[in-house]
């Protein structure tokens, strides 16, 4: 049975993702920042982090770096929703919800969700990274 | 020149005649004086010489000797002497000649002045002593001819001064003339600059070397003028255009400020709302897993599932106007290919009571774009044109030509019912429609403005109530530069 780990600082949509993927046959923790994840993948057997990008103190890029470089074995998708967040929308360099998709898939996220999914949308985006057809 | 009325003319020809009219009968007085008193002495010297020739003749002569003799000599002084009278008295004798003019006044025969009390006779009275005999003789001469020649002398005195007086008035009005007609026309073109009219160049001929050089300075004064007034013209025009182009640049600034903020605060919604849809879409998936296939809950969370799809579009689309553009990827692309695409499916959508018609140039530059994003453009323009004449018979014309300053230009322009300035301020704000509710959700004009503002291009409208709209999009041609990076026009 696989282990799913879910980070995200938002209560509903923890609560929301946990209960499609234990639905769906998975182990499923889920904690609201990225340190709690961390601690948690030390202490337990891990195969799929699905970590949102947005997050007071420490954001998903930091966290997916960490976790690449100490937990190498361990997939990881990325989920966020769009907009920016205080940055003028006009300034091409602005940094924006896209722009930290991007820089998580360059950190080594596996995959890329964007918010809102369907729950199937989800289900096969564990599936696929884990590398498991539909049964 | 106390009164400011008089014309320089005036004043020269009432100086000339009132000097005229003191001098003029002085000098006929003084002239007229010393040409009688010239006659007269002559008159006199002469009848006095006469009588003195006669009174020694008298004297020394055999005149005496006889009544008849005597009254000979006396018509002599008749004859020879201009004389009217002529009697010898001796004691209580007299002898007259017979010559005599029978109206002198005898009474007066001791007139010995000129032209006095108007009897025309001057009278001489000698002693005289012939032998032991002593007699008077009294002569009476004529004035008459002198008086009338010193008449003469003064009536043509008279002549004379009075053509001198009427040359000397002409000439002084003439003369004035000449002088105050270039200074009146100098006065006339001074008052002109001064009222601002000095546009005519001068023209004023006069052979007055001052007045001439006065003219020419004033001329060089009106031309310095001239050219002052155009430095200045062409400098408020400048000044009024550069204003124009900071009041247009700070709307353009305020407008895209305005746009900022929204696309700011639209972006932190969407982002919010997402994470909101998450919880929505899945708990609401897995109720109606757990529904049985005919229940009526599941009929009412199948609505709640659209209805979040719903808003998840809407979200979308207001991330398209911030700006949130995925992955969309600028490359050149060529705006007939999108708009002979947009045409293809603006058949199928438009109503059939619009004509759609094209004005496309044939060789245009290709912009820097994404295909999906432009035709995405084209078709919001063209829908919202077509509500713009819901209900009607209208024209759609959309069109593409190159434009001044290397730029493209792609406009779509409506016979519709056309907006109110304060619309056309608003039209790209996210949310903003005059449509009632329901007919749409007033983010198709914003998601155009996104889109063409994430291709670096603007869009301007141009419309008024009743007359349509005209939607003008420029893009910067597409380049690419020697160094590799590509360029944008302006």
């Amino acid at each position: 049975m696989h282990r799913v780990l879910i980070v995200d600082d938002e209560l509903d949509v923890r609560d929301a993702v946990k209960r499609v993927l234990e639905r769906a046959g998975y182990t499923v923790e889920a904690v609201e920042s990225a340190s709690e994840a961390l601690e948690s993948l030390r202490h337990t057997n891990v195969d799929v982090v699905i970590t949102d990008i947005i997050m007071p103190k420490v954001n998903g890029v930091e966290a997916i770096h960490e976790i690449r470089a100490s937990f190498p074995r361990v997939k990881i998708i990325a989920i966020s929703g769009g907009g920016n967040f205080g940055i003028t929308a006009y300034q091409p360099s602005a940094i924006t919800t896209t722009a930290y998709l991007a820089a998580a898939e360059r950190a080594g996220a596996h995959l890329i969700l964007t918010k809102p999914f369907e729950s199937s949308d989800l289900v096969r985006a564990v599936e696929s990274v884990l590398g498991v057809g539909h049964a | 020149m106390a009164r400011l009325n008089s014309s320089f003319a005036r004043v020269v020809a009432a100086w000339v005649i009132g000097l005229h009219v003191i001098l003029l009968p002085a000098l006929y007085y003084a002239v007229g004086y010393v040409i009688k008193t010239s006659h007269e002495d002559l008159f006199v010297e002469n009848a006095r010489t006469f009588a003195r020739v006669l009174a020694d003749e008298f004297e020394l002569g055999v005149a005496m000797e006889s009544a008849s003799r005597t009254e000979d000599l006396l018509d002599v002084a008749i004859v020879h002497g201009d004389g009217r009278y002529a009697e010898l008295i001796e004691g209580v004798n007299s002898t007259r000649s017979k010559l005599n003019s029978p109206n002198v006044n005898v009474s007066r025969s001791t007139d010995l002045h000129f032209d006095e009390d108007g009897d025309d006779v001057y009278f001489v009275v000698l002693p005289i002593v012939h032998g032991t005999r002593n007699a008077e003789l009294r002569l009476g001469f004529d004035e008459q001819p002198t008086l009338e020649r010193v008449h003469m002398a003064q009536r043509h005195l008279l002549w004379l001064l009075g053509s001198y007086f009427g040359v000397a008035i002409f000439i002084a009005i003439v003369l004035s003339n000449r002088l105050s007609r270039p200074i009146q026309r100098l006065q006339d073109v001074s008052r002109a600059i001064a009222s601002g009219e000095y546009s005519q160049p001068l023209e004023i001929s006069t052979g007055i070397r001052e007045l001439h050089d006065l003219a020419a300075d004033l001329e060089a004064m009106r031309s310095e003028l001239v050219g002052v007034n155009l430095r200045l013209q062409s400098q408020i025009r400048e000044k009024e255009a550069s204003e124009m182009r900071r009041e247009e640049l700070q709307k353009q600034l305020r407008q895209k400020q305005r746009l900022e903020t929204v696309g700011t605060l639209a972006g932190g919604v969407a982002h919010e709302f997402n994470n909101v849809l998450v919880p929505i879409i899945l708990f609401t998936d897995m109720a109606l897993q757990d529904l049985p296939e005919r229940s009526a809950a599941r009929a009412d969370l199948e609505r709640v599932l659209g209805a979040a799809r719903r808003a998840k579009d809407v979200v979308r689309k207001i991330l398209t106007f911030s700006r949130e553009l995925g992955d969309s990827k600028l490359t050149a692309i060529d705006m007939r290919a999108v708009i002979a695409e947009g045409l293809n499916l603006l058949k199928a959508l438009g109503p059939p009571s619009i004509e759609i018609h094209t004005e496309v140039s044939d060789t245009i530059p290709a912009i820097r774009a994404d295909a999906t994003l432009a035709l995405h453009m084209v078709v919001n323009l063209c829908t919202n044109a077509f509500q713009a004449m819901q209900g009607s018979n209208g024209v759609l014309t959309i069109g593409l030509r190159s434009a001044a300053g290397h730029k493209v230009e792609f406009w779509v322009q409506d016979t519709g019912h056309g907006m109110t300035v304060s619309t056309v301020e608003r039209i790209f704000e996210p949310f903003f429609t005059t449509r009632s509710v329901g007919q749409g959700t007033g983010l198709g004009l914003s998601v155009v403005h996104g889109i063409v503002e994430s291709f670096g291009g603007i869009i301007k409208v141009e419309s008024e109530p009743g007359k349509g709209a005209t939607f003008r999009v420029f893009f910067p041609a597409f380049s690419e530069h020697a160094d590799g990076s590509v360029g944008l026009g302006e």
